[in-house]
């Protein structure tokens, strides 16, 4: 019984008390009918008491007696008292803990999948508790999410436990349950799973309160693991595709990984895969094109197809191309020929401006090479040892015997350049206007400028193969510098790995700027992530596609495979398991608050209508028909 | 208050019909509805002819024989000096108090006797009162005059405290010729109503008594604290009722009905106690034929 925090005895308190002053009230009643009448003259009587003053007994026990029932009739309804009983007599809350990880979406032989026997068991259980208990739903995989608060209203929880659907990511069992322990719920944490978890995730110690209800299915599964696809560093058309098949079951399994290219097979492999063992194969292709790779487990035979393929998008390999306009086309050829992303078009400095055929491609940069254009071109440019009156950063004049004395480390244009004692026999120095990057530098001014802007712009001031640079190391690296720092898409390294959906741990490269890190979802929006030294950490939940660009490598993880659990949990002995069996009807708790406030209204009713307003019009029907007075001497 | 239902319907009239006021005195100088006088005067039977004179009636000489001998005759007409007929209503506030009104009873007892009384060709006089006399009405010639009657009663209207004492004064000066009189009340005045009652059958009246109550009037059904308002005089009383009190109360009603009727029967008169719970139909050809008021 639960009457406003009191407990029975002070409740019985509470009704005496109420009870006492209906009797007091009762006896000390002055209040009076009014009744408007023909006469007062026969109320006059010497006998007749004019007035009481006060009643000495009860002359309407009933009266009385009902008023009093009816009173604790409707305290017994506001105690909200029951019948049966009940193991605490409070009311208790529940944790159930649903199990939607990837691995539940496995099919049964006949009863649909492994969620599907998860909610019927959920849906027992919570038939098997008082319906004044509360029960929070809790969706677990790879993270714990409460889908409800603590609720007693079954419809929402039957619609929230009708509603969960299979993950992407494996359970976190260890996390589910720390989480139903710090909701501070007073009833069962109870755990509907088919107990795929990874090796490390076995809690413990267990909650004292635990009670599983373990789904029990297929164990045997061969999936893909991982995938990941790398350009070829040798061959730049080349891609290295990497598939890692797993075999999750206690039995020997022979699979078929077959890989498809835009629908067209490209390779396969043959697996014997031990239990618990995976295998790795790698795959080489060549394309420019972009196209989606799948790779594909066929006769793995299992109920759980969800992790038996994975498909992946690659980007088309575009060549930047540079067209060279120089009268000595040989001096700049090996530093343009040694990058396979570049694609070099040399031509004669009369060539400039001329019309080109139909089908030739706009060239991404112009090289300029100790020649001024009629026009300044339509895109980004370099310029070598332009001439003094149309260089497109002001000379500041022409200098002998100069040494580099520094180069700029503010940005990829002095990237590895070090050197300090490359002397030139001949340079040309610049004015740099604000904004200009000054990329080398002699004493007397920058003799190579970079210019940002929407066509960028590099001035050099003496020729690197002309020079005693040629000799130097500097030479093509400061030259692949000027090409990244103009075209930095062309030089990026792609990597696409494909992965399990859930956390993701990227190795970053040493040195990496944080700054420079961006994840990005399928969509383009940003995704949190995670910098602990050289790991980068996210979590995505959902399958799809996550780029992470750390300046100039871009690390797209296609993350369409669930993750699925490898090891399955044995429930401890300790723990409580299944549903419980039903209480018996006459041991439940049942309400009855509505039936005692009907008979509580029910007896006051009953009292106004024998004893209260209605009471004279009753009289006066009983004594409608009175004898007639002389009757008996007129006859 | 007005009754929007006739005050008796049809069917009642016609059993009505068949019933006769009667009284039991002879009045001096006066002949019962059923003696016919012998006296000429403003009748409506023809009696015989005289000769005309100076100042007779115009209306009444015979020009047919005027036309046929030349010479002016004067018809006589027999008169017919019934026994007045006299309804005392008793309007005051106190008949308004009760679950079934005893006015709209009264008022209907009033029009079933005046009905009765006219369908005998007697003259009634109906006269409400309270603590005095209302204007009266005064009907006769037959039941085609009972509707002007009977839209007398229905406008009649509850008001003021009763005084027997007075309106018997008022009545004996207003009415000096005796006569059947029918008082229809509750003769629950705060003063003593017997001793009007005596005034009025020693000045020579016949008195005929309907004493009609309310079943609250005699039995009061209620119980407990009680708080009392007199509906004429407004004065209050409390008190304790229970069953022993109305048993006190009840014996009390009983024996000022039992002194009512004693005076009424020790007068030559008649008396009949209508509670308001039994029909008026009902009453009249019960109670009120019972004690010889009608036959």
């Amino acid at each position: 019984m639960f009457f406003l925090n009191l407990g029975l005895g002070e409740f019985l308190t509470i009704f005496s008390a109420i009870s006492a002053s209906v009797v007091a009230l009762y006896l000390l009643d002055r209040s009076r009918r009014r009744q408007t009448v023909a006469t007062l003259k026969f109320w006059k009587p010497a006998d007749m008491p004019s007035q009481v003053q006060q009643r000495k007994r009860i002359t309407q026990p009933w009266s009385m007696l009902l008023q009093i029932l009816g009173i604790l009739f409707l305290l017994l309804a506001l105690a909200g008292v029951r019948i049966g009983q009940q193991s605490t007599g409070a009311t208790r809350d529940h944790v159930l803990i649903l199990d939607s990880s990837a691995w539940m979406g496995a099919r049964l032989a006949q009863r649909g999948t492994l969620l599907d026997e998860a909610r019927t068991q959920a849906r027992a259980w919570l038939k098997t508790i008082p319906s004044t208990d509360r029960v929070m739903v809790v969706r677990a995989d790879a993270v714990a999410s409460p889908v409800t608060r603590f609720e007693s209203n079954r419809s929402v929880i039957e619609r929230a436990i009708r509603e969960t659907q299979p993950g992407a990511s494996a359970l976190n069992l260890g996390e589910a349950l720390r989480f139903a322990r710090q909701t501070g719920g007073g009833g069962e944490i109870v755990l509907a799973t088919a107990g795929r978890i990874a090796p490390g995730d076995i809690p413990s110690p267990l909650p004292a309160n635990l009670r599983v209800l373990s789904i029990t299915g297929p164990y045997s599964n061969v999936g893909l693991h991982k995938v990941g696809l790398l350009r070829s560093i040798t061959d730049p058309d080349a891609w290295e595709i990497f598939v890692t098949a797993k075999n999750y079951g206690p039995e020997i399994k022979n699979v078929t990984l077959a890989l498809q290219f835009a629908g067209t097979p490209v390779g396969s492999r043959q697996f014997s895969l031990k239990p618990m063992s995976e295998q790795e194969a790698t795959f080489v292709f060549k394309t420019r094109a972009a196209g989606l790779v799948e790779a594909r487990l066929l006769s793995s035979g299992d109920s759980f197809p969800q992790d038996d393929r994975a498909s992946f998008e690659l980007p088309n390999q575009r060549q930047l191309r540079v067209t060279i306009y120089s009268a000595e086309p040989a001096l700049l050829k090996p530093l343009l020929a040694s990058n396979p992303n570049v694609a070099a078009v040399f031509l004669p400095p009369a060539a400039y401006g001329a019309p080109q055929p139909e089908k030739a491609e706009r060239p991404d940069i112009v090289i300029l090479d100790r020649f001024a254009p009629p026009t300044p071109p339509q895109q980004d440019s370099i310029w070598i040892e332009p001439p003094a009156l149309q260089s497109p950063v002001p000379v500041a004049g022409t200098y002998a015997k100069v040494k580099i004395t520094s180069w700029t480390n503010d940005s990829v244009l002095g990237a590895g350049l070090h050197t300090h004692d490359l002397e030139l026999d001949s340079a040309i120095g610049f004015r740099t206007a604000p904004g200009d990057i000054a990329v080398a530098i002699i004493d007397a001014a920058p003799v190579i400028v970079a210019r940002p802007g929407k066509h960028k712009t590099i001035v050099m001031g003496f020729h690197p193969e002309r020079s005693r640079v040629k000799y130097e190391l500097a030479a093509p690296l400061l030259f692949a510098n000027i090409l990244r720092w103009i075209a930095p898409e062309s030089f990026l390294r792609w990597q696409l790995t494909g992965g399990n959906v859930g956390t993701v741990n990227v190795k970053l490269e040493p040195k990496t700027d944080p700054t420079q890190v961006r994840v990005l979802g399928g969509d383009g929006g940003a995704i949190p992530y995670t910098i602990d030294g050289d790991n980068l950490r996210f979590y995505s939940s959902s399958p799809g596609t996550v780029r992470v660009l750390t300046g100039e490598r871009e690390a797209v993880y296609s993350l369409t495979v669930p993750e699925v659990g490898d090891i399955l949990w044995q429930v401890p002995t300790t723990v409580r398991r299944g549903v419980p069996r039903r209480t018996p009807i006459e041991n439940v708790a049942r309400d009855i608050w509505y039936w005692l406030a009907l008979a509580g209204l029910g007896c006051l009713l009953a009292e106004w209508l024998m004893y209260g307003k209605h009471r004279a019009k009753l009289r006066a029907s009983v004594i409608a028909r009175p004898t007639p007075m002389f009757a008996r001497k007129a006859s | 208050m007005k009754v929007d239902a006739p005050i008796v319907d049809r069917k009642f009239l016609e059993r009505l019909e068949r019933l006769t006021l009667h009284w039991q005195k002879s009045f001096p100088g006066l002949v019962g509805g059923h003696n016919r006088s012998r006296f000429s005067g403003s009748g409506l039977e023809f009696l015989d002819h005289r000769n005309f004179y100076q100042g007779d009636d115009l209306r009444a000489v015979n020009w047919r024989a005027f036309m046929r001998l030349e010479k002016m005759f004067l018809k006589m007409f027999q008169v017919e000096p019934r026994v007045p007929v006299r309804i005392m209503l008793d309007i005051s506030k106190s008949m308004t108090t009760g679950e079934q009104s005893k006015f709209n009873y009264a008022r209907r007892v009033a029009a079933a006797l005046s009905f009765v009384g006219l369908v005998k060709l007697d003259l009634i006089t109906i006269q409400p009162f309270s603590d005095h006399l209302e204007h009266s009405f005064l009907c006769g010639g037959g039941r085609h005059r009972f509707m002007p009657a009977a839209e007398f009663l229905t406008n009649l209207k509850p008001a003021g405290a009763g005084d027997f004492l007075k309106v018997a004064r008022e009545f004996n000066h207003e009415y000096s010729q005796r006569g059947l009189l029918i008082i229809i009340s509750d003769f629950l005045d705060e003063r003593d109503c017997l001793k009007p009652l005596q005034y009025l059958s020693d000045f020579g009246h016949e008195l005929m008594l309907v004493h009609v109550w309310a079943e609250e009037d005699r039995v009061p059904p209620w119980d407990g604290e009680l708080a009392l308002e007199d509906a004429e005089t407004g004065s209050s009383l409390e008190i304790s009722f229970d069953d022993k009190a109305r048993k006190i109360y009840t014996e009390a009603f009983d024996e000022y009905a039992a002194l009512l009727r004693r005076c009424a029967l020790r007068n030559s008169g008649r008396y009949a106690g209508l509670p308001t719970s039994l029909p008026v139909e009902e009453a009249m050809f019960g109670p009120m034929v019972s004690m010889g008021g009608l036959e």
